[in-house]
C-alpha cells in the first residue's frame, strides 16, 4: 500500500471565506439544538451566530471560554453524531428547500475560529484574580487540561503532574499526527500555559498513596485525570516476549515518540492485523496503512454495524484500503521461531442470541478455523486503568473495573480529591473529558469556598 | 435556442434583433470587446463614452470596489472610472470596424462634451462614422468639471441646451441618459424632450460609498489614501432603476421610449424593466461579474417565458405592469388577511417565532418540546416577514380573510397608569 499523505501533516481547515459561507447556511435556530447536543457545552449555536454577525472575536471567546480545547474538539469530535446530528439545516434535505441539504460543518467552523484566534493574536482567556490556594492536577490529558485552565481563570495556582515526556495525554500519544498534529496541540497548550498553569512533564507520581499525600503537601485539592493507559488483551496470558505483537497503547504512543523510525521500519511493506472494532482499532489500522504496510487487516468478531467506531471513521478506514475481516473471532496467535508472531488463528462466527447489551452475540461456527498470516498483530480491544495506578490513591473508592467512583458530583470518596475523564467514565470522548474537567474545577471552587 | 420566438423590437425607429445592449462602460470599451459581445448574442452596444481629446482622461487606480453581503459576493459594485481613456480617432476606427462586420447590430455612440461646440462635434463625428444612434451622457458621476456628466443631469437647462445642439447637428435618433441622483427624474427627462430627445435611458450609477476601511478609515476603492462618493451599480440598485423607469413610463407628458438600466442580470430582471416601460435593456455590472455569456440565458429564458404565455412580441410586454402601480391611497384597505402555516414541512428552526415576536404581531408561541411554532391567526399582521425568513419554500403563505374578520389588537401595557396620562385628542383649530 502507498502512504497517501504526509504522516505528519494535517489537512488544512476552513479559511475565513469558507467559514463565513458555512455560517451563512446556518438557520440561526431559536433555542439552538446543536448547542444542546454538545457534551462540552461549547455552544455552537452562539459562536456560529457571532460569526454570522461578523463578531469573530466574540465567537472565539465563546468557544475558548466554554471549551479550552475547542480547536482540538473541532478536529477530533465525532461531530456528525453530536452537534451536527442535531442541526436543523440537515432536516432540510427532506423537502424542496432553499440552501444546502447538509448539516452545518460545525466542527470545521469551530476549528477555524480557534486557529483564526492564533493567527490574529486574539487571546480571549485571562487569568483570574490571584487566590492563594494551590491545586494539583494529575495527568495532562483533556480532563486535566480543562480542569487546570478553568481553575487558573478563577485565579488558582495550578500544577499539572505529567508522567510522560510531553503534555497532552492521549492527544499527544494516542492520535496520529496526520489527523491532529503536535504543533496544533502546542498552540492549544500555549493558551493554557499563558493562564499560569504549570505543566511538569516527566514527573510521575510513584510513591504509595502519592496522590493522596499531595493534600498534605500544600495542595488544597487534587484532580485525577490519568486516563486509561493499559490495553486490554485478548490473550489471557499476554506474553511480553512475543515479538511483533503490540498492545494498541504501545503501538500508537510509540509512533508518537522516539520509537517512530523503528515502528515505521517494522511496518513498511509488511502485513498487519489489527484486532478490534472501536476508535482505537481504526486509529491503529489507518496508521499502519500510512506507515506503508503492504496489507492491513482489521479483525472483528461481530458485524460491521456492531462496530463501536463512528460510521465516518469506518468509511474513511475502508477507503484508506484496510481489509475488514468481520465475523471472525481470534482464538490463538501463530508463533514462529524466536517467539516471532506469524499471524492469527481465526474462527468464523455467526450472530446468535441477543445478549445483555442488546446486541446479538457472535457464536463460533464449528470446524471453521483458519489462519491469517501477519507480520505484526495489534490488539485494540479496549483500554483499562494502569494496573498499578490505584496504589497511588488506595483510599479512593473504585468500581469492579478499577474505575474511580465519584460520590458527590466530581468529588471522589476522599474529600478534596476529584476525578474526571476516562478514569471515571471508561473509554469516552475528548469533549466529555473536557466537560468533566470543567465541572470538577467548578466543584473544587465550591468546595474551597 | 429552444424556440423561434422573435425578440426583435423597434426603438426610435431603429430595429434591434433583441432588446439587450451593453451599456456604456468598461464592457463596451473597445471594438474587439464589442465584437465578441455581438458574437455572444447581444443585440447592440452603447459604446464607452467618447470625448473630444481636450482633456486627458486618466482612470484612478484602483478604480472599483465590490459590495458583498455575508458570503454572497458582488451584489453591488462601486467604480470611480471616467469616460473612455482612448483617443477619439481610435474609437471611431472601431466604429467603422463594427459596422462593417456587424451591420445588423445597433451601434449607439455615447458622447460627452465639455462645451456646446464639443457636443456638436462629437455627435457629427459619431454619425459620420456609422453610429446608428446617440446617447448623451448627462450622468457620469465622476466628472468633476462643471457642465459635464452628472453636473449637467442636475442643471436641467443645460440638458435642454445640449440636447437641442445635438439634435440640430445630426439626423440619427438621440437618447438622453439620466442620473438617478435626483429626487425626481421626470423634470430633467422633460427638459431632454424639450431639447428634442427621442428617448430616455436610466439609470446611471447611484452615488454611494460601498465600504470604509475600518483600520485606515479610508473608504474603498482606496486611491493612495483617498476615495470618493461615487457610482454604485449591480443588483442592489435594481429597485431604484425600476422606480425611475416606471415613473417615466407612466408620465403621459413624457411619452418617450425608455431604455432600462440598473442591476439587470437575468431574463426576469430584464422582463421586470420591460413591464414597467423599458423597450431596450442595457447591462454592465452582471457582465463584469459573469462575462458576455449571460446573454444566452437572458434570451432563452425570455423566449421560453413568452412561448409559455403565448406572447409573440416583446412590444406586447412593454409597460404591462404600469396600470398596477399606484400611490398607496388607492389601496383596498378593507380586505385583510393572515398566514397559513403548513407545519408538515416545518424543520423547527424557530426563526418565525423570533421575527414575529420582535418585529411583528407576537402571533406565534413556541412549543419547546416539539420545536414547532403555534400560530394565533387572529393576531397575525400579514406582514409576511416570517415567510421571508423561513428556510422552507411555501411553508408560510398569505391567506385572505373574509370582510367580517377582525384582527386582535396588541395589548396595552400601561392601563394601570391611566391616571398619569397627559393627553387630549387632537382637534383642528380652524
Amino acid at each position: 500500500m502507498q502512504c497517501s499523505k504526509n504522516f505528519h501533516e494535517m489537512e488544512l481547515g476552513f479559511d475565513l471565506s469558507k467559514a463565513v459561507a458555512e455560517a451563512d447556511r446556518c438557520l440561526l435556530c431559536y433555542d439552538a439544538p446543536c448547542s444542546k447536543a454538545c457534551p462540552g457545552d461549547t455552544d455552537p449555536g452562539t459562536f456560529i451566530r457571532k460569526l454570522r454577525f461578523k463578531n469573530i472575536t466574540g465567537a472565539i471567546r465563546t468557544i475558548k471560554k466554554n471549551n479550552v480545547l475547542g480547536g482540538t474538539c473541532g478536529i477530533l469530535c465525532p461531530s456528525e453524531n453530536l452537534c451536527e446530528k442535531a442541526c436543523t439545516a440537515k432536516l432540510k434535505s427532506e423537502f424542496n428547500i432553499l440552501g444546502s441539504d447538509n448539516a452545518i460543518a460545525i466542527g470545521k467552523i469551530q476549528r477555524f475560529l480557534v486557529e483564526h484566534g492564533w493567527e490574529t493574536g486574539f487571546k480571549p482567556l485571562k487569568p483570574g484574580k490571584p487566590r492563594k490556594e494551590k491545586i494539583a492536577v494529575i495527568g495532562s490529558g483533556p480532563a486535566g487540561l480543562s480542569c487546570a485552565a478553568t481553575l487558573a481563570q478563577h485565579g488558582f495556582k495550578v500544577t499539572i503532574f505529567e508522567a510522560r515526556a510531553k503534555p497532552g495525554g492521549v492527544l499527544y500519544y494516542g492520535i496520529m499526527p496526520y489527523r491532529f498534529n503536535k504543533s496544533f496541540l502546542d498552540k492549544e497548550l500555549e493558551d493554557i500555559k499563558e493562564l499560569g498553569v504549570k505543566i511538569k512533564c516527566n514527573t510521575p507520581i510513584k510513591e504509595h498513596k502519592g496522590i493522596e499525600k499531595l493534600l498534605k503537601q500544600g495542595f488544597s485539592s487534587v484532580f485525577i485525570g490519568i486516563g486509561l493507559w493499559q490495553s486490554k488483551s485478548f490473550h489471557e496470558k499476554f506474553d511480553k516476549e512475543i515479538s511483533g505483537l503490540y498492545p494498541s497503547v504501545d503501538y500508537l504512543s510509540g509512533i508518537c515518540d522516539q520509537r517512530f523510525k523503528t515502528i515505521e521500519q517494522q511496518i513498511k511493506d509488511k502485513t498487519v492485523a489489527v484486532i478490534g472494532g472501536g476508535a482505537v482499532a481504526m486509529e491503529c489500522a489507518e496508521a499502519s496503512v500510512n506507515l506503508g504496510a503492504k496489507d492491513v487487516y482489521l479483525v472483528y468478531r461481530r458485524s460491521y454495524l456492531q462496530m463501536p467506531a463512528e460510521k465516518k471513521e469506518k468509511i474513511r478506514i475502508l477507503d484508506a484500503g484496510v481489509h475488514f475481516i468481520l465475523l471472525n473471532q481470534p482464538i490463538d496467535y501463530l508463533i514462529g521461531q524466536n517467539k516471532k508472531i506469524q499471524g492469527l488463528q481465526l474462527n468464523r462466527t455467526l450472530l446468535g442470541k441477543v445478549d445483555k447489551t442488546g446486541r446479538q452475540n457472535p457464536e463460533l461456527i464449528p470446524k471453521a478455523k483458519w489462519n491469517l498470516k501477519a507480520d505484526i498483530v495489534i490488539e485494540a480491544i479496549g483500554n483499562k486503568p494502569d494496573s498499578n495506578s490505584y496504589k497511588l490513591y488506595p483510599s479512593v473508592k473504585l468500581n469492579d473495573k478499577k474505575l474511580i467512583i465519584n460520590e458527590k458530583n466530581t468529588m471522589t470518596s476522599v474529600k478534596g480529591i476529584f476525578a474526571g475523564g476516562d478514569i471515571v467514565q471508561g473509554p469516552s470522548l475528548v469533549v466529555k473529558a473536557v466537560q468533566d474537567g470543567k465541572n470538577a474545577a467548578l466543584d473544587i471552587i465550591n468546595y474551597l469556598s | 435556442m429552444s424556440n423561434n420566438i422573435d425578440l426583435s423590437i423597434k426603438f426610435c425607429g431603429v430595429k434591434f434583433e433583441n432588446p439587450f445592449l451593453l451599456s456604456s462602460s468598461p464592457v463596451s470599451n473597445t471594438g474587439e470587446m464589442v465584437a465578441r459581445s455581438f458574437d455572444a448574442g447581444w443585440g447592440g452596444v452603447v459604446f464607452k463614452t467618447l470625448h473630444a481629446d481636450q482633456v486627458p482622461i486618466i482612470h484612478p487606480s484602483p478604480r472599483m470596489n465590490t459590495y458583498n453581503y455575508g458570503s454572497k459576493k458582488n451584489i453591488g459594485l462601486q467604480n470611480v472610472e471616467m469616460i473612455s481613456d482612448r483617443n477619439l480617432k481610435d474609437n471611431l476606427l472601431d466604429f467603422l470596424y463594427l459596422k462593417k462586420n456587424y451591420p445588423n447590430k445597433v451601434l449607439i455612440s455615447s458622447i460627452m462634451g465639455f462645451s456646446n461646440d464639443e457636443w456638436a462635434y462629437l455627435a457629427k463625428a459619431s454619425e459620420d462614422n456609422g453610429a446608428d444612434m446617440l446617447e448623451l451622457n448627462f450622468s457620469c458621476p465622476h466628472m468633476s468639471v462643471e457642465g459635464t456628466g452628472h453636473h449637467v443631469g442636475k442643471a436641467f437647462d443645460l440638458i435642454e441646451k445640449f440636447t437641442a445642439t445635438v439634435k440640430k447637428t445630426v439626423s440619427i435618433p438621440v437618447i438622453a441618459k439620466m442620473t438617478p441622483n435626483v429626487t425626481e427624474m421626470i423634470e430633467p427627462a422633460l427638459c431632454a424632450k424639450q431639447g428634442g430627445a427621442d428617448a430616455i435611458s436610466a439609470i446611471n450609477t447611484v452615488s454611494g460609498i460601498s465600504e470604509i476601511g475600518i483600520n485606515d478609515f479610508v473608504p474603498k476603492p482606496n486611491i493612495s489614501g483617498l476615495s470618493s462618493v461615487s457610482g454604485m451599480s449591480g443588483s442592489i440598485v435594481k429597485p431604484i432603476g425600476l422606480r425611475f423607469i416606471s415613473e417615466m413610463g407612466q408620465c403621459k407628458e413624457l411619452s418617450l421610449p425608455l431604455s432600462g438600466i440598473g442591476g439587470i442580470e437575468t431574463w426576469v430582471d430584464a422582463l421586470e424593466f420591460i413591464l414597467v416601460g423599458a423597450s431596450t435593456i442595457q447591462v454592465t455590472t452582471s457582465i463584469i461579474n459573469y462575462g458576455y455569456g449571460i446573454i444566452q440565458d437572458i434570451i432563452e429564458g425570455l423566449q421560453d417565458f413568452m412561448a409559455l404565455k403565448n406572447i409573440n412580441k416583446i412590444q406586447d410586454l412593454v409597460g404591462k405592469a404600469l396600470p398596477n402601480i399606484k400611490s398607496t391611497d388607492n389601496f383596498d384597505f378593507k380586505h385583510q388577511g393572515n398566514t397559513n402555516y403548513d407545519l408538515k414541512k416545518c424543520v423547527g428552526c424557530g426563526q418565525c417565532y423570533v421575527v414575529c415576536h420582535d418585529a411583528a404581531g407576537q402571533a406565534i408561541s413556541w412549543d419547546k418540546e416539539k420545536r414547532r411554532p403555534i400560530l394565533d391567526k387572529d393576531k397575525c399582521l400579514s406582514c409576511m416577514i416570517c415567510s421571508f425568513i423561513c428556510p422552507v419554500e411555501d411553508l408560510i403563505t398569505y391567506n385572505k380573510m373574509p370582510l367580517t374578520w377582525n384582527r386582535k389588537q396588541a395589548p396595552v401595557m400601561g392601563k394601570i397608569f391611566a391616571k398619569d396620562l397627559k393627553y387630549k385628542p387632537f382637534c383642528n383649530q380652524t
